[in-house]
């Protein structure tokens, strides 16, 4: 058994890696990783998953619903920390399998894979007290910016964490945007990863978040006509129903994270589209208290204060 | 059910069950007469161990898990005075020791054995109040319950309260350590000493880690009183030393200590530096940096030597000391590392093809590329933060050259990173160093990268495509910012915007003329298309016009012309826009005039502005300079050295004056000053990176327009990083805290000629929750 599938083991058994194995694993994937595309192409069967949010036993119940990586290809939009307790080990599994499996699973940027976002939001705490140093937290968010922006299914299905932008009318024109870099404030990057669709909007609107925009039905068809795509899959916003269809099912938005923040009561859901691109929706629930299982806390063995 | 709920039963083997369903039956308001009862009650926690203890020696499971529901119970029961009690000495093991019997986990937990039997207490100095002691070991146990024992059981609530007992705690034993002076001798003593075992030396450094580390429990005060009592003791010479350890992990426990005082106060460490006795420290740093730490992580260098050559937090005197260092002494280590870690054998010059990158050489020492990739962060830090220092060694030691033999690199982040370096040098829009660019033949090896990459879509392909489109989109004067009513800022973004579209033209020429037989292959990408076009653009302006002026736009600077543009601009799609959907040039109309006949712009809604011009590093943001209210006596170290004042903008300098006349330069003059008193007013402390020696009645026009090129982007920025004043023109739908805030729009009323706006990137993290998407949260 090589080191790596060692690591994978390790992480699904919610046991987070040793700094040192954090480092290397994080090298690798910047050479995968620098390989994408800001649009990365994926073939079809593939099973499109949500926000995850540190969940890490929910997200093994996923991969339960779903099936085993590399069994099932998978592909993540992003938004896999913060929040959750367990951010350091779904990262890092992720990561890992990404490592392992370059071409069964694709990880989209979220806009929480962020050094501001995580600063505010769990992800760097939670290193700085699984490790004690926030150096996991540095690797880790420089990681971030290597992640691709989005993802086109067959040529048919776009996929991006948040949503469009104003600046992106055919997906050619995400190819210039230099995406190593923080989420910036404003411009299409960060559109892309903090836009939502909504309802009552025509055309664009302000986005109450403070960043990306909110855009409408119409923007929808119109972006979706000119690319020639079916539908544009997104996650981002927490839907009860772990799924939802706006704008005619021009768009589509998928949660992965079961009673997110482990009290909103909501499911969660994942697309799997078959090889001819069938659509099917697998809904779950939260993992069961007791199959949350040993404490991801390991004491330290000694203490001087 | 629970109003007669007067007194509790008589702790006995017997009545657990009552018990527990007296606690697991109480509503809200019965658990504080609950809390109370148990309070009152001398006894009951002893009795409730004693029963647990016989419990235990008789095997009695069910009797077990019902006390273990009543400790869980009461601990949830989160009262401060309950944990107070329940964590003292007599107590606390036996709490722990309840808690190994829970009903849901089908083996039981043995949290006494691994704290009786694998929890080691290191004392590196004996620690001898025993008032101390306890806490320390309370510490521990406290924290050992909220993190292991009781992980999974824990409300918010009771966690928080845990914490801030371990706070507590903390603080007192530092502040008691703190205060024991011989104590603090004794460390540092035995720190010191040339007698102290390497092992217990270790200790030590460990020991001063977990110390400061602490010490974040104690107020922010005295907190700096103990790091400054630290330096005083020495605690940098002990980290000098610290870091000539050949043990690794020693020498990272170190820069770990000094991450943690640079987050206090970063001025201490810098102070030290620039001491006589410090500078060996600022080598040491540069030196980790570019030592291998095998698998160690050690990406803390690069931070502390951040942090110490952060431009905007330092004062002058300090500043220019520790810049002057580090320039003289430590810049040409670091490119060292580069040139002899990059293949330097010429890529042949004169054909299209270089060898590809599989073929290129590789590592030619053992340089990690980790390492090179972290020198290359700093340089780019470098290149935003010291511009004019930075620039003579770009100028003279040809350092940019010496950092793309990056490109030749394998590892493809490593020529990701050369790119990125290249495209924050441009986005300065310095116009000596974009010569310097197009005379040295600079971008060549990108292209050379980018022609090897070949069709490959990727990090590298992007990353090119986009330093090719920042030169294709010359800011034209469609520029949102011309939504202003303020017609002398529309001058004076004029202006820059001219000189910015005389620099990226000479370098858009240099590309297209020296590379486009290379490029030609590509030429099916939209990018690489365009800026063909826009070159053959320039070259028809150059022909159609017979003055000297042909590429310069500024024959539009006539109010009407601005006032048309302005209405095109909103009207049509631009050339600007041409990246942009369609769709979105409704949102304009929709929103760009404010009843009050203010126009706002949204630049989002172009390509990729974000301000005045396409900046988009974010980085670029920060880098600001206010232009200083005096002529500076003494020229700043970054400056001086460049002499290169030419011609050209002695030229330039009449030609604006006389476009501008003279009303408006009395107007800049005030906008000038206005921005300056902005910027002072908000950030006070940070200072102007350049002398300036112009203000408009100044006699030197070289300087001026100097100056002005140098620090016009940066006045109209220094203005919208006031945020002070943005009420009535923010709108009222955007959270102010969140990261984008209403960043681009510069807003202006225009009565009094204050333009406001948020255009910085968060320094610091938002506080308020730039996300709303919990619904039911």
């Amino acid at each position: 058994m090589s080191d790596l599938d060692r690591q994978i083991e390790q992480l699904k058994r919610c046991e987070p890696l040793k700094e040192s194995e954090v480092k290397a694993l994080c090298l690798k994937a910047m050479e995968i990783l620098v390989e994408e595309s800001n649009v990365q192409r994926v073939d079809a069967p593939v099973t499109i998953c949500g926000d995850i949010h540190g969940q890490f036993y929910d997200m093994k119940e996923l991969f339960k619903v779903g099936g085993d990586c590399p069994k099932t290809n998978y592909m993540f939009l992003g938004d896999f920390v913060d929040r959750g307790f367990y951010s350091v080990e779904t990262f890092l599994l992720l990561l890992a399998l990404k490592v392992r499996y370059p071409d069964r699973i694709t990880l989209i940027r979220g806009n929480h894979e962020s050094r501001q976002i995580t600063q505010v939001y769990g992800f760097y705490d939670e290193c700085l007290r699984k490790y004690g140093s926030v150096s996991v937290w540095r690797y880790c968010t420089d990681i971030f910016d290597y992640l691709s922006l989005s993802a086109l299914i067959e040529n048919k299905v776009f996929s991006v964490h948040g949503g469009l932008s104003p600046a992106i009318s055919t997906l050619d024109q995400i190819r210039t945007i230099d995406r190593k870099q923080e989420v910036p404030h404003d411009g299409a990057m960060c559109d892309l990863l903090w836009s939502d669709p909504e309802d009552i909007v025509d055309g664009w609107g302000l986005s109450p978040r403070g960043a990306g925009f909110l855009f409408g039905d119409s923007v929808v068809t119109s972006f979706n006509h000119s690319n020639n795509i079916d539908y544009i899959c997104r996650a981002h916003q927490l839907v009860m129903e772990g799924y939802k269809w706006m704008f005619k099912n021009q768009i589509v938005t998928v949660w992965s994270a079961p009673n997110y923040c482990y009290r909103c009561g909501n499911v969660a859901a994942i697309l799997e589209l078959d090889e001819n691109l069938n659509k099917q929706f697998r809904v779950f629930d939260a993992a069961p208290q007791e199959s949350r299982g040993a404490p991801a806390k390991k004491p330290a063995p000694d203490y001087f204060l | 059910m629970n109003s007669e709920l007067r007194e509790l039963p008589a702790v006995e083997l017997s009545t657990l069950p009552l018990i527990l369903k007296t606690m697991s039956e109480s509503g809200i308001a019965d658990q504080m007469r609950l809390t109370d009862l148990i309070l009152n009650d001398q006894d009951f926690f002893p009795k409730l161990m004693d029963v647990f203890r016989i419990c235990e020696d008789l095997e009695n499971i069910d009797g077990l898990h019902m006390i273990f529901k009543i400790v869980r119970g009461i601990i949830m029961l989160n009262s401060p005075q309950i944990f107070e009690k329940i964590f003292g000495d007599e107590l606390i093991m036996d709490v722990i020791g309840s808690l190994e019997y829970d009903p849901d986990i089908s083996h039981i937990q043995h949290h006494r054995n691994f704290l009786k039997e694998h929890v080691v207490f290191k004392e590196a100095i004996p620690i001898r109040d025993p008032h101390v002691l306890s806490k320390i070991h309370q510490t521990y146990r406290v924290g050992y319950l909220k993190d292991v024992v009781l992980a999974r059981i824990l409300d918010e609530g009771t966690v928080a309260n845990l914490n801030s007992i371990i706070h507590a705690n903390n603080a007192v034993v530092v502040s008691l350590l703190k205060d024991d002076s011989t104590f603090i001798q004794e460390l540092f003593a035995r720190l010191g000493s040339p007698a102290t075992s390497a092992e217990s030396k270790k200790n030590l450094v460990y020991f001063l880690h977990e110390f400061c580390s602490l010490s974040k429990s104690l107020q922010m005060v005295q907190q700096l009183r103990l790091f400054r009592d630290l330096m005083n003791e020495g605690i940098f010479d002990i980290i000098a030393d610290t870091l000539q350890s050949e043990d690794k992990k020693i020498v990272l426990t170190g820069t770990d200590i000094l991450i943690l005082f640079l987050n206090q106060d970063p001025n201490l460490l810098r102070s030290y530096v620039v001491r006589q006795e410090g500078i060996r420290l600022l080598g040491l740093l540069v030196k980790g940096m570019i030592t291998d730490f095998g698998e160690d992580m050690h990406c803390q260098f690069l931070e502390i030597l951040r942090s110490l050559l952060d431009s905007y937090t330092l004062s002058g005197a300090q500043r220019d000391n520790i810049i002057e260092i580090f320039y003289e002494k430590h810049l040409g280590q670091l490119i060292d590392v580069i040139t002899a870690s990059c293949p330097n054998e010429e890529v042949p010059s004169s054909s299209g093809k270089s060898s590809g990158f599989g073929e290129r050489v590789d590592t030619r020492n053992g340089m990690k590329p980790e390492i090179l990739s972290n020198i290359c962060e700093l340089l780019c830090f470098c290149v935003l933060h010291h511009p004019y220092r930075i620039k003579c060694n770009f100028l003279l030691d040809n350092l940019i050259e010496k950092v793309l033999t990056l490109t030749r690199r394998k590892e493809k982040y490593l020529v990701v990173a050369a790119v990125r370096f290249v495209r924050t040098i441009l986005s300065r829009h310095d116009e000596h160093l974009i010569n310097h660019f197009v005379k040295n033949n600079l971008l060549k090896p990108i292209v050379d990268a980018f022609v090897s990459n070949g069709d490959r879509y990727n990090l590298l392909n992007s990353a090119i495509l986009e330093l090719f489109e920042f030169i294709r989109k010359v800011p034209t004067l469609l520029s949102p910012l011309f939504s202003f009513h303020l017609r002398y800022v529309q001058k004076y973004a004029l202006h820059i915007i001219c000189s910015m579209q005389e620099n990226l033209k000479s370098l858009l020429k240099y590309i297209v003329d020296s590379f486009w037989n290379e490029l030609v292959k590509f030429e099916h990408l939209t990018s690489i298309q365009s800026l063909k076009v826009k070159y053959e653009q320039c070259l028809e302006q150059c022909g159609a016009k017979s003055t000297g002026d042909i590429l310069d736009p500024r024959k539009r600077n006539d109010e009407r012309a601005l006032e048309k543009e302005e209405e095109d601009y909103f009207n049509e799609d631009s050339d600007e826009e041409d990246t942009a959907s369609a769709s979105h040039t409704q949102k304009p109309h929709a929103q760009s005039v404010s009843s009050n006949g203010v126009a706002a712009g949204y630049p989002s809604l172009s390509p990729r502005s974000s301000g005045l011009v396409d900046y988009d590093d974010d980085e670029d943001d920060e880098d600001y300079r206010p232009p200083p209210k005096k002529q500076q006596e003494t020229p700043e170290a970054d400056e001086g050295n460049i002499e290169s004042l030419g011609m050209k903008r002695k030229l330039l300098s009449k030609d604006k004056e006389r476009r501008l006349g003279k009303q408006s330069k009395a107007r800049e003059g005030v906008f000038a000053a206005l921005c300056s008193t902005l910027s002072h007013a908000v950030l006070p402390s940070k200072k102007a990176e350049t002398a300036v020696h112009a203000t408009p009645e100044d006699g030197n026009e070289g300087s001026i327009e100097e100056s002005h090129q140098e620090n016009d982007p940066d006045i109209l920025r220094t203005c919208s990083d006031n945020n002070s004043t943005s009420g009535e023109e923010n709108h009222k739908e955007k959270d102010p805290a969140c990261p984008k805030s209403c960043s681009d729009c510069l807003h202006s009323t225009s009565e009094n000629g204050q333009m406001v706006g948020d255009d910085g990137p968060l320094i610091s993290p938002p506080k308020s929750s730039p996300e709303m998407t919990v619904n039911g949260s």
